[in-house]
């Protein structure tokens, strides 16, 4: 494990039963349907799913990010550092901001001003947040690009984003995302569209970061790879809802919810052995993720469950401890894990 | 006993013109495929991966004649189709066809989903009437989809299911090559994996020959019988997709495999972390292209370029301080 992470210290972070609607013509959309954790300092947790499972509304919800006119948080607690956030008005809401929680996001265009040079919008945060001087605001981003590794810092802190590269704007992004010494970095899917050479440099940085200046990770992200590779603790998030959490090598060995097992076993490999021409068929999860609108009255992996039960149909599982950290929202966990793992 | 040989590309080039100033005079050019040899055989699947901007869709594009290619040579079946123009490119058409990334724009949404499926059958006066539905419903049947829905519109369709449109449509002519270009990369990988599923039955049924065009290692080791590692507009490595991951022979090839993260978290990779980005098409490094950021390059490197040759047995790569017939595993650091 990490030597950073304090697993007694009390947590940074504690969201209870949020539950976050859209609200369509269609209907009110749950995207997060009462989800709990919590957050250790210096703790990567990796929340995991497939689209429309709620994982990046969740971290959104987190910092009050859901455009009004679309949603809303309706219930559930979010409290950071023992205070609670849901109450808080949008002027303390934006000193958090950028400051105490970051968030960086899959495309790094979105969040970086187009017109602006790569210095002044790493320099207007700190002077926002920590108050320093242009000179010593100026300077703090010029040290942020080197300590993100950009080669040559004093001449790439004049240039504009599209003067970058994908990789480039990526770290310039973590540069202003942990500028003002953040509690809590949230990684929305981080490094999905850069390529995988350039991935494997963005997540080393961001993992080396992490260990100098103990930053407390929120990693979301659809690729059970990058989670194996970064994060300590785990969330398996399907339609809305947290199906199963364990620390990251537990959740590996003991898959216990079935549609973890499902998402593990779909997924092509790139370790295990190679027979000879031989292509084993992937293990299909059937059917598609249920509607958001209409829950349905058990649980919602229920219509697509090898192991689903009339009981599975009727009711939805409580999410319980199963074994050492390892929770999950399954009726039928002991008829899962006597099922060999493929 | 080999397989016929399908399609056959040798030395291709498609260079993009880069134009500026007042008159948009040619100031220089892209070299998105930049020499490209493979053929392809009956019932094989050739992978061709590599990082964005390497050439991988381009190759794509041009064997389907969708761009004219610049130089160099595509043998389609027993035809040479590397000049042909629209009109007398058209019958060859029938016998390779394109299944895309992004299935919803390639269908048009105005249109029902039988009528999609049926249009190319229709094009090339393939079947009328009854009959041309009875092959709709047989498609419709074989991609997994059910009869009802061909009355249905592509925006009724979910992401998986439009995949199963687009090899249902590719699949109508009865084509014998087909050129996925990302085919699985927009979806999640629960339905990932019924698309995959479906490709390998297909191919193993009607003997079907892919160019598996994607940049995900885990899918093309997977489906894949041989993978063309592209760089820069080049093939740097060609080989049995055993022989590429257990023994790579190319750096870059090596750095990619390293590099791709694994779901096992007891599993620490030694990685190597290239530095740097991948140099612009338009001004690729002389020499080797991959010598800027290659961890074993030479001073050779800079100036000399290599050529693919066959390293091992089936086992080609472009790298010059590879020798034929070596058996070397590692290749020794470079000093600086």
């Amino acid at each position: 494990m990490n030597a950073v992470t304090d697993q007694l210290a009390p947590p940074i972070l504690e969201v209870e039963d949020l539950r976050t609607h859209f609200f369509t013509r269609d209907g009110v959309v749950r995207a997060v349907n009462g989800v709990s954790f919590s957050l250790r300092p210096g703790e990567t947790l990796g929340i995991v799913g497939e689209s429309g499972c709620g994982k990046s509304v969740t971290a959104l919800s987190i910092l009050r990010l859901i455009p009004r006119d679309l949603g809303r948080v309706v219930g559930g607690s979010i409290r950071f550092e023992g205070r609670e956030l849901t109450g808080l008005d949008e002027q303390e809401m934006r000193g958090l901001r950028g400051h105490r929680i970051s968030m960086i996001f899959q495309e790094p265009m979105t969040s970086l001003n187009p017109v602006l040079t790569i210095g002044l919008q790493i320099a207007e945060n700190v002077q926002r947040h920590l108050g320093l001087s242009k000179k010593a605001a100026w300077d703090r981003a010029v040290e942020m690009l080197s300590l993100v590794k950009i080669a040559d810092p004093h001449r790439r802190v004049h240039e504009y984003p599209h003067q970058l590269s994908g990789g480039m704007r990526q770290r310039v992004m973590i540069a202003m995302a942990l500028s003002c010494d953040p509690q809590i970095l949230i990684a929305d899917e981080p490094t999905t569209a850069l390529d995988v050479t350039i991935q494997a440099q963005i997540l080393d940085l961001m993992l080396e970061l992490k260990e100098k200046l103990g930053t407390a990770i929120i990693m979301i992200t659809h690729d059970l790879g990058v989670v194996a590779e970064t994060c300590q603790q785990v969330i398996v998030m399907y339609a809305g809802r947290k199906v199963e959490e364990a620390p990251v090598e537990e959740l590996f060995d003991r898959p216990m919810h079935p549609y973890t097992r499902g998402l593990m076993a779909a997924v092509p490999r790139l370790d295990g052995r190679l027979e000879g021409g031989v292509r084993p068929r992937l293990q299909e999860i059937p059917g598609i993720v249920p509607s958001l609108t209409a829950p349905l009255p058990g649980c919602p992996f229920e219509p697509r469950c090898a192991f689903s039960t009339e009981q599975c149909a009727r009711h939805m599982p409580p999410l319980e401890r199963r074994g050492a950290a390892h929770d999950a929202a399954c009726f039928e966990v002991d008829r899962v894990l006597e099922k060999s793992l493929v | 006993m080999s397989e016929p040989v399908k399609l056959e590309v040798t030395d291709l080039v498609k260079h993009f013109p880069v134009r500026a100033g007042l008159l948009q005079r040619q100031v220089g050019a892209v070299r998105a495929v930049d020499g490209v040899s493979f053929k392809l055989r009956r019932g094989e699947t050739l992978g061709v991966v590599g990082e964005s901007g390497c050439g991988k869709s381009t190759v794509g594009r041009t064997v389907m004649k969708l761009l004219e290619p610049s130089a160099g040579r595509i043998v389609l079946g027993k035809a040479d189709i590397t000049s042909l123009g629209r009109q007398a490119m058209w019958p060859h058409r029938r016998n390779i066809q394109m299944v895309f990334q992004d299935p919803f724009s390639s269908l048009n949404p105005r249109m029902s989903a039988g009528d999609i499926v049926g249009e190319p059958i229709r094009n090339f006066g393939l079947a009328k009437g009854s009959e041309r539905e009875q092959q709709v419903a047989a498609l419709f049947d074989r991609v997994g989809l059910r009869p009802e829905a061909m009355r249905k519109y592509p925006h009724e369709f979910s992401g998986g299911q439009r995949q199963r449109l687009g090899i249902a449509k590719a699949l109508a002519v009865n084509p014998e090559v087909i050129v996925a270009d990302e085919p699985v990369s927009a979806l999640d990988v629960s339905v990932q994996a019924q698309v995959l599923n479906l490709m390998i039955d297909l191919q193993e049924e009607l003997r079907l020959a892919y160019l598996f065009i994607s940049h995900d290692l885990a899918v093309m080791r997977h489906i894949s019988h041989r993978i063309a590692v592209m760089y820069l507009g080049r093939i740097v490595e060609l080989a049995p997709k055993e022989a590429l991951f257990e023994q790579p022979l190319h750096p870059y090839t090596e750095a990619l495999l390293s590099a791709a993260p694994v779901p096992n978290p007891r599993i620490k990779k030694q990685r190597i972390i290239l530095q740097g980005d991948v140099p612009s098409p338009s001004k690729p490094p002389s020499g080797c292209h991959f010598h800027t950021r290659c961890p074993y390059a030479i001073a050779r490197c800079k100036t000399e370029d290599p050529k693919l040759r066959e390293i091992r047995p089936g086992h080609f790569a472009a790298c010059i301080r590879r020798e034929p017939g070596e058996t070397q595993p590692a290749l020794a650091p470079a000093q600086h």
